[in-house]
């Protein structure tokens, strides 16, 4: 039985190489620009950090894949074209992709560089991924965390290209790549300037004991003395309605799908996925060790260690998603 | 760092030793506050020089922000430092009310962590020991600068400080494990040897030690 591969994330050279000490198979990282879907304020890696980057993790046999998965804009290809040139040239093992131009210009012009399709994509379906394979030669796609495990070995069954799943993390609960939640309040979007609720229009209000969150001005949440707190996010804002504060979308909550590692394995995933290269090199040093832990224990036919992650997430509880569960 | 599988109530020698150190920082803000803006605006001078030495990429990028000024309170210290970033780069001592465009409070340890990267930021927000207020991305541009070095304030310091620099993580090292000791032998110990047990903790930890 083929292990999984532990994909984790880095949003800067020290949390690349606290993920490769700690246990990772692959580390994926953006550059410092618009072309990815984190595009933070001093988050990020410049051309030579990358090339730094790949050397460190190549000499202990881990990979490099660079997410170029934001949709690049009408009439400016350029970054979003030199941001593939620069991975291929640097040696990345992979890079991960959205937009079906870039798609097309990296297959053509990189035609030994590995595709995989981002979650961004959203391809959910058999006919969408074959689709990404016979055209661009993708070899394999990140799934949106909008499916159940059964869900996903039907789709196996079907395809014949590798399948990566988020299995830790932040979860965005509507479909990748087409929520334009943070365009309505921000005019800024994860899917064209790579960030979601922008921190430069986020504003945090202590009110007293309370904790006020406002995002482009409207004020989306406000957290009781002593309740965790979440991401600034609309799809995690706590709304009114019929005079009742309510989650409408999502709770503030966080993927932990480690419970699920045999259902996983029997539905045919090939890579698990880590998701945060906005946070700091001390969650992924704990996230990945904890991983690692539960992997090997799981590929040696042990039980799981059951591994307290609670003091990571976001509101302070885990959920398994929509693997688990009948989509609402 | 903790491993999450190993977690468990008893303070580690690290965290013994981190207490050490949110002592010597606490007297350090209540040094730099006596000694005034003159004296101990060219001790965080220093001290800046030589961060930047050991630490040119995060200097550099913090030069390159837009110049602006954030609040960084350590809620348990006697004074609050006031962060200006951008071209003309300074750290001061400061009162807690001070005009900035952006504040992060947090207790002195916690913030030292962040610092060092032994803890995520996002984390600590949403258990509330951080309260963030202002530009929310001037703050996360300094985390993030900052979380992508392998910073050691006091190793950092110690390094160079010429011939103390092997004593003083050695030091530090020791006061986690003397502090042990001593936590087991309080433990062990009759009440009365307890109470002498306890002064002699204090003055290796500081009046304020924290567990
Ligand atoms: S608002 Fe929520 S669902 Fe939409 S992109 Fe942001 S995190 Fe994802």
């Amino acid at each position: 039985m083929e292990p999984f591969e532990l994909i984790c994330p880095a949003g800067n050279p020290a949390a690349l190489r606290a993920a490769v000490d700690a246990g990772a198979d692959a580390v994926y990282l953006g550059f410092r620009d618009e072309t990815n879907a984190r595009n933070f304020p001093g988050l990020n890696f410049s051309r030579e950090d990358v090339a730094e980057a790949v050397a460190y993790a190549h000499a202990r046999k881990v990979q490099v894949f660079v997410a170029i998965n934001t949709y690049p804009q009408a009439g400016n290809l350029a970054p979003w074209q030199r941001a593939v040139d620069d991975a291929a040239r640097l040696k990345a093992d992979a890079v991960i992709l959205a937009d079906v131009g870039l798609l097309d210009y990296a297959a053509r012009r990189h035609p030994d560089l590995r595709l995989h399709l981002s979650v961004q994509a959203s391809a959910a379906n058999v006919e969408a991924i074959r689709l990404y394979r016979d055209a661009f030669g993708v070899r394999r796609v990140v799934l949106p965390r909008v499916l159940t495990v059964p869900d996903i070995a039907r789709l196996n069954a079907e395809i014949d290209i590798e399948t990566e799943v988020f299995v830790f993390g932040g979860l965005c609960p509507m479909a990748e790549g087409r929520c334009s939640l943070s365009s309505y309040a921000t005019g800024l979007s994860p899917n064209k300037q790579g960030v979601c609720s922008p921190a430069s229009h986020v504003r945090y209000e202590p009110r007293g004991g309370d904790l006020a969150s406002r995002l482009g001005g409207f004020t989306i949440n406000i957290f009781g003395e002593g309740e965790q707190a979440g991401y600034p996010t609309l799809c995690k804002g706590r709304f009114v309605s019929h005079d009742t504060p309510a989650y409408l979308f999502e709770e503030p909550t966080s993927l932990n799908a480690m419970e699920l590692l045999p259902e996983l394995k029997a539905a045919g995933v090939r890579a698990l996925k880590i998701e945060g290269r906005q946070r700091g090199k001390a969650y992924i040093a704990t996230v990945v060790a904890a991983y690692r832990r539960a992997l090997d224990a799981f590929a040696k036919g042990q039980a799981v260690p059951k591994l307290d992650l609670d003091a990571m997430v976001e509101g302070g509880t885990q959920t398994t998603g929509a693997y688990k569960r009948a989509w609402r | 760092m903790r491993d999450p599988g190993m977690q468990t109530d008893e303070p580690t020698d690290d965290d013994r030793a981190r207490a050490v150190e949110v002592n010597l920082t606490r007297a350090g803000l209540r040094l730099a506050r006596q000694l005034g803006d003159g004296l101990g605006g060219l001790l965080f001078d220093r001290l800046f020089r030589i961060l930047a030495d050991r630490h040119p990429r995060a200097f550099a990028a913090l030069v390159e922000l837009p110049d602006a000024r954030l609040l960084i309170d350590p809620v348990d210290a006697p004074a609050a430092l006031l962060l200006r970033v951008g071209p003309q780069l300074a750290l001061r001592v400061s009162e807690r009310d001070a005009q900035a465009d952006a504040t992060v409070r947090g207790p002195c340890g916690r913030l030292l962590d962040l610092l060092e990267g032994r803890i995520d930021g996002d984390a600590l927000f949403f258990r509330r020991e951080l309260t963030i207020e202002g530009d929310t991305a001037l703050i996360l541009a300094l985390r993030n600068t900052l979380d992508g070095e392998e910073m050691d304030l006091f190793a950092d310091v110690a390094t160079a400080a010429g011939p103390l620099r092997h004593a003083l993580p050695v030091a530090r090292r020791n006061a986690g494990r003397v502090l042990r000791l001593l936590d087991t032998a309080h433990r062990l110990a009759p009440p009365p040897l307890r109470w002498g047990l306890a002064a002699l903790e204090r003055r290796v930890a500081g009046p304020r030690r924290e567990a």
